[in-house]
């Protein structure tokens, strides 16, 4: 403080390593006092330039390329790419495939949503739990891994389909390890109901309106928190979501409780359509078994990642290569709503809200 | 039942006087992807502004430079390309884009992927090599790191960006490095092992004489 009492004004360096992510954002936070008042972001810190590498890879080869692009959304980026390429060939998926491709999406988000809440509660310093919830999560891990015998790139995507099958065993598996996680997530709605340290750090925390959520451009849970009723599932059914008994939710407050309440209501919701998937389950192939050459044209795909709209553009032409691939995952938008977000919060509260966006630096930067 | 106004295809004739080049498709969902060249690329700000005005949403901007039509037949270019270039034997049409922007292989195409309520509108603004192209930023705020990736991506000019520092790359880097080949070597800095070893020495001589 100085001496006639208004705080003095910093500018405070945050990143680029360890703002509760294990990945690097660099931030430069002006503050008065405790209170942030301006924020600029320095992108770039993994800029690997995969876009590029991609028209120098065929097709096929990029599928397992894209699905390098991020680990939490591994399963993704080659089912939206898949999804492109398949439009521009005209390939039709088989039924059984893309009910699989349901199941493969859907785990990874329980994953993907458990081990974002998990985070929330250790940045508010409740470690015990926090280490509960992981263990939640390893049960999900625990599935992916035996299911398609790798815990984060699980290579189940194939352009025409899946690369994996599922037997009377393992859907009784998958079943069972569902019938685990349900409860403990009830378990930890009901906590972050009622934890007074929870609520205490999240409550009112890091607030995006309906106005701002809108003049950035959001999508996933941090736009549905925010009262944009908007999910691609939904707006734009791709897979097999048209025929399940899909349910969007969402909030209206846009705090980093809302945000993490929708990816904990969403978890049960996949559990649910994961449910039905293994029920409805058809029979047939899970592929279409050929890798036809892809003709020239162009096409856009999205997917509905754990954290928002995922979009691809894809421009082929006469060679294996593709001409052109474009994507934008969900976080590119994010980072704005982040400075939108640390107006007028306290310094102690900035890794909750940066986690509150579920970053995810390895795609926004490519 | 498409989400886009009926009388998009008008609506979008109106703001774009040059000329549009429309089509859509929809998929077994019920989904529409619509596609809409402009014939002027000047056109651009006012066809984001009926956009702005039907809610709809940037979802994403793509650049790319297509590269040039494959020629028919012959391909006797290969060696002659440094003196003879610019008036080869018989003046070869060059094929153009919809609105005359030449496909050289140096033009830009620039996408703009929009969202309305779950349908996809695409708007297509061609770019010759050493143009610009109007900012969409003071319409939709997230376009911002989309032109700002595209000027260091290529050689793009965005014009009127309120903010248009570097995104991903360092200042040091020069911009369009999509349209550049830099060698792997290069790029790590280490030409040769013997060149960065040279480098660490004349740099540590150059603090020893200070």
């Amino acid at each position: 403080m100085s001496s006639n009492n208004v705080p003095e004004t910093f500018s405070i360096p945050v990143g680029p390593l360890h703002v509760a992510l294990e990945e690097p954002m660099y931030f430069k936070i002006d503050v008065q006092g405790e209170t942030v008042t301006h924020v600029d972001i320095n992108a770039g810190h993994v800029h690997r330039g995969i876009e590029y590498l991609t028209t120098k890879r065929t097709m096929y080869q990029n599928v397992v390329l894209t699905e390098r692009i991020c680990s939490l959304c591994s399963n993704s980026h080659p089912q939206t790419f898949a999804m492109a390429a398949e439009q521009i060939a005209g390939i039709e998926v088989p039924e059984r495939g893309i009910y699989l491709r349901v199941v493969a999406d859907e785990l990874k988000r329980v994953a993907s949503h458990l081990f974002n809440t998990a985070l929330l509660v250790h940045l508010t310093g409740y470690e015990t739990y926090f280490m509960h919830m992981m263990q939640v999560r390893e049960i999900c891990q625990d599935t992916i891994e035996s299911i398609f015998g790798n815990r984060q790139d699980i290579g189940a995507m194939c352009i025409g389909g899946v690369r994996y099958d599922l037997d009377e065993k393992s859907i009784a598996y998958i079943l069972s390890q569902l019938d685990r996680i349900e409860p403990e997530v009830h378990d930890i709605i009901k906590t972050y109901k009622s934890n007074g340290s929870i609520l205490r750090r999240t409550k009112g925390v890091g607030v995006l309106t309906h106005a701002d959520a809108i003049a950035t451009g959001v999508v996933g849970p941090v736009a549905r928190a925010s009262g944009v009723d908007y999910d691609v599932r939904r707006e734009a059914p791709y897979a097999a979501y048209d025929r399940l008994p899909l349910v969007v939710h969402g909030a209206t407050d846009g705090d980093v409780w809302s945000r993490a309440m929708v990816r904990l209501q969403e978890t049960l919701t996949s559990i649910d359509l994961l449910r039905v998937c293994l029920r409805d389950l058809p029979g047939g192939a899970v592929n279409i078994n050929d890798r036809p050459d892809i003709p020239p044209g162009q096409a856009i795909a999205r997917c509905e990642a754990p954290r928002g709209e995922v979009l691809y553009y894809l421009r082929t032409n006469d060679t294996p290569q593709p001409e052109r691939v474009k994507w934008r995952v969900p976080t590119f938008m994010n980072w704005d709503a982040v400075c939108f977000m640390m107006q007028g919060a306290k310094v102690a509260d900035i890794a909750i809200i940066v986690n509150s966006i579920d970053p995810c630096l390895s795609c926004t930067e490519r | 039942m498409s989400r886009l106004p009926e009388d998009l295809k008008v609506r979008l004739d109106a703001v774009a006087p040059a000329g549009i080049e429309f089509s859509s498709t929809v998929d077994a969902n019920g989904v529409t992807v619509a596609w809409a060249g402009l014939a002027n690329h000047g056109d651009l700000k006012s066809v984001g502004q009926l956009i702005h005005e039907l809610g709809g949403r940037l979802a994403m901007i793509t650049c790319t430079q297509p590269s040039a039509p494959e020629e028919e037949e012959e391909d006797e270019d290969e060696e002659a390309e440094e003196g003879a270039e610019a008036k080869a034997a018989e003046p070869k049409e060059t094929p153009k884009s919809f609105g005359g922007t030449p496909l050289d292989g140096t033009s830009y195409e620039i996408d703009y992927h929009f969202d309305i309520g779950g349908d996809a509108l695409t708007v297509i603004a061609y770019v010759p090599q050493g143009g610009s192209i109007a900012s969409l930023t003071p319409l939709f705020r997230n376009a911002d790191w989309h032109e700002r990736e595209m000027m260091e991506l290529y050689a793009v000019v965005v014009t009127e960006h309120p903010d248009p520092r570097r995104l991903f790359l360092d200042q040091s880097v020069d911009n369009a490095v999509l349209e550049r080949l830099i060698p792997f070597s290069t790029l790590v800095n280490a030409a040769s092992t013997k060149g960065l070893w040279e480098r660490v020495l004349s740099n540590a001589n150059k603090k020893g004489a200070a």
